[in-house]
């Protein structure tokens, strides 16, 4: 038995703390006001470290790392709260499109494709209804695109033949229309409405498993995070004076802490058991990795009094992309729900 | 033992029912209903407000003398209540709320006759400078300096959270005018003209995108030596009366109660995408409406809290220990309602807008329904809740020590 990293995920998580050294608020802010809300140059020089080609096959050019490689660097992203949306239009895109040859561009940062599978009115269902597939043409809507007002190419979900299928569209085509706004974690969202576009398809990923890793992806994203804010708050509470003394030597404040501390280790145990458990039930681990990251984000903020409200500190940045998280491919009551009755 | 009110009490109901169904117009609900932060906007609140006091329903904790409509507790708690139901917008509460009713009390003819027909008419718009950055939970620790000089006093420091304070022209605020004594006892409560080169206000983006809280800087600020209230070192004992007054009636169910209700029809509304295309609503959701439910026999216990509190005021007692558990519940479910909206919204729920306001011709466009749009920055707003006005932990101190006895 041995839960430490290997040689190269110390690498990986090495590399994405380097990617992301002095990305402060300003700098997260700056990328997230550009057109699409991502910063092109960075996004590149994020897939010129191999962390998009990490996610991709051998065959297709990637470096095929395991699951226990891609949530290190999730996990490590979270950590440095990265603004580029490594999980939505990295490690998505690197697997759905596995075996064609949009990849290519995919892994080198010049293209940038989005995962379209949200429809309105059907919540977190995966299965398309909305948007069809004709005789090669592409119709109907979907929202939620992440990274959406950036994207270049989409890969999107759709009914053909009764059945669910996976198409690659050009985001640029003139029968696309893609309406961006803006979303909790800062990053821009899409309303993209498709008028008969050409759409290539359907493509050989296996859906169902692709959207297990990336719930597994958005777990340890959500630990990344927790763990950075709870490490905030306790250095808040060491230093920030109030009645005379450190806001840590109230008992209060120290319990609560204790309750953080606890959390934060038992999400960490649970991305380890989703990793090295056969056939662990994704989702319901990243509810119970969600539901306590939630937590620990509305202490840190709380702990944090009034500055923990102000978007100057990287405190509610946090929060905002937990919750985020917490929603994609599922909130945690419904998975829960849906663990309990699988059970 | 009942519940009911008086009929005397049902007649004035029905009196303040008619009049919101007659003054509160399209505008004034939209701008309330779409307003996600703690304080309504002034352009909304200011022709609110200007219908109130034409009504003389406006100063409604004030003096008879003073300009206030000589309710009883109990006609107060109907017309919050009622205000609350029919979706009225907030009122500028820290002219009308906070230093109002001090002026009322401590202060002289002079400044009553000076300041309180100026909060009714709105031409004055307060602000209030109470927490600075080395003093939020510990209030006491205030360090603003204001030093007498002839017949006025110069201010130096800084406020922090100061609410709309680019809205206001004046601020009243807790400085210090005696550093050499125990720390309570240095503080006086005075009042600040906003409108000069020495006050300088710097705005603090919320993590919602709303800008309503600010830090306020002061550098050599003068204000006439007269716009002190009370005496010098009276401060803290104003601010203890201040938040006592807040803290005697208060009328937090009704609006729980109504959100709910609203959450309630949002989620019949609400699809529920359910797998096996049965085409139901939320509303059939098993968490969804468990939480509903809980949330909804709280808030009418927590009503129940309020009516007690109520029914010894009215009878002229004092209110008992129950106050101090007002803002701790009401904030708690305050925040678990919020949190309920948006995880009904399911990714609508995600959508959190830039630009302000979400009311009007200016109102981003929404993905859904304008509730969804609202749903996120209500909720990451309504974190404050359980920060401001004393937090969380300060209020269970304080009830520990003064109700437990601990």
């Amino acid at each position: 038995m041995n839960f430490d990293l290997d040689e190269n995920q110390e690498l990986f998580k090495a590399a994405v703390e380097r990617f992301c050294q002095g990305q402060d608020v300003a700098a997260r802010r700056a990328a997230r006001a550009l057109p699409g809300g991502i910063d092109r140059a960075r996004w590149q020089e994020l897939a010129e470290l191999g962390l998009i080609g990490l996610a991709a096959g051998e065959a297709d050019g990637g470096m095929e790392g395991s699951h226990g490689d891609l949530a290190v660097v999730a996990q490590a992203l979270g950590h440095a709260q990265a603004v580029e949306p490594w999980l939505e239009c990295g490690f998505l895109p690197a697997r759905l499109l596995a075996g064609t040859a949009h990849l290519e561009g995919v892994i080198a940062g010049q293209t940038i494709a989005a995962f379209a599978f949200a429809e309105p009115g059907r919540r977190f269902v995966l299965d398309a209804q909305g948007v069809k597939v004709r005789g090669g043409k592409i119709s109907g809507t979907k929202q939620f695109v992440l990274g959406g007002g950036a994207a270049d190419l989409f890969v999107v979900t759709a009914e053909e033949d009764g059945k669910t299928g996976l198409y690659v569209v050009d985001a640029k085509a003139a029968d696309v229309e893609v309406r961006p706004y803006p979303v909790a974690d800062g990053g821009v969202a899409a309303i993209v409405t498709f008028h008969d576009a050409a759409a290539e398809g359907p493509l050989s990923a296996d859906l169902g498993a692709v959207i297990d890793e990336a719930r597994l992806m958005a777990a340890a994203e959500m630990t990344g995070i927790a763990q950075r804010l709870f490490a905030d708050t306790l250095e808040y509470l060491k230093t920030r004076e109030q009645f005379g003394q450190p806001l840590g030597r109230f008992q209060v404040l120290q319990h609560r802490m204790v309750d953080a501390y606890a959390r934060v280790e038992s999400v960490q145990s649970a991305i380890l058991r989703a990793l090295l458990q056969p056939a662990a039930p994704m989702a319901a681990i990243k509810a119970h990795v969600a539901e306590n990251a939630i937590w620990i984000g509305h202490q840190a903020v709380q702990l944090h009094g009034g500055m923990g409200m102000s978007d100057e500190l990287g405190i509610g940045h946090g929060l905002k992309r937990i919750v985020l998280l917490s929603k994609l491919f599922g909130d945690p009551a419904s998975d829960i729900l849906d663990y309990a009755r699988a059970a | 033992m009942d519940m009911d009110f008086s009929p005397e009490d049902l007649a004035f109901q029905a009196e303040v029912r008619a009049f919101l169904d007659d003054k509160l117009n399209a505008r004034l609900r939209e701008g309330a209903a779409a307003t996600p932060s703690v304080f309504t906007e002034p352009d909304i609140t200011r022709e609110w407000q200007a219908i109130l006091a034409e009504k003389g329903w406006l100063a409604t904790s004030w003096p008879v003398e003073d300009g206030g409509p000589g309710w009883t507790p109990t006609q107060k708690y109907i017309f919050e209540k009622e205000c609350a139901i029919a979706g009225a917008p907030s009122l500028p509460i820290l002219g009308l709320r906070l230093v109002g009713p001090v002026i009322c009390h401590f202060g002289t003819p002079e400044q009553k006759a000076r300041f309180l027909p100026r909060i009714i008419s709105g031409e004055d718009y307060w602000c209030q400078g109470y927490s600075e950055p080395g003093a939020g939970s510990d209030l006491a620790a205030v360090k603003t300096r204001a030093e007498r000089v002839g017949d006025k006093y110069v201010v130096n420091g800084s406020k922090i959270w100061t609410t709309h304070a680019h809205h206001a022209n004046w601020i009243f605020a807790l400085v210090r005018t005696d550093p050499s004594v125990q720390k309570q006892r240095g503080i006086s409560f005075l009042l600040i003209p906003m409108e000069q080169p020495g006050v300088s206000v710097s705005p603090i983006i919320t993590m919602a995108n709303d800008h309503e809280v600010n830090a306020t800087f002061f550098d050599n600020a003068e204000t006439p030596a007269n716009n002190l209230i009370g005496e010098e070192g009276q401060g803290w004992t104003i601010a203890k009366f201040l938040l006592e007054n807040e803290r005697g009636g208060s009328c937090a169910a009704p609006a729980l109660l109504a959100k709910l209700d609203r959450i309630e029809r949002w989620a019949r509304e609400e699809a529920s995408g359910s797998a096996n295309g049965s085409g139901g609503t939320m509303i059939h959701d098993p968490n969804i409406s468990q939480r509903l439910a809980r949330l909804r026999l709280e808030a009418q216990a927590f009503e129940v809290t309020e009516l007690r509190i109520l029914a010894e005021l009215a009878k002229g007692r004092p209110a008992g220990p129950q106050t101090s558990l007002v803002k701790l519940a009401s904030s708690n479910l305050r925040q678990a309602i919020d949190e309920l909206a948006v995880d009904l919204f399911g990714y609508e729920g995600l959508q959190l807008p830039v630009t302000r306001p979400l009311y009007g011709n200016e109102a981003p466009e929404y993905v859904g329904s304008r509730a969804a749009q609202l749903a996120m920055p209500a909720y990451l707003n309504g974190r404050a809740y359980t920060i401001f006005g004393g937090s969380d932990e300060v209020q269970k101190t304080i009830i520990a020590k003064q109700v437990l006895g601990l």
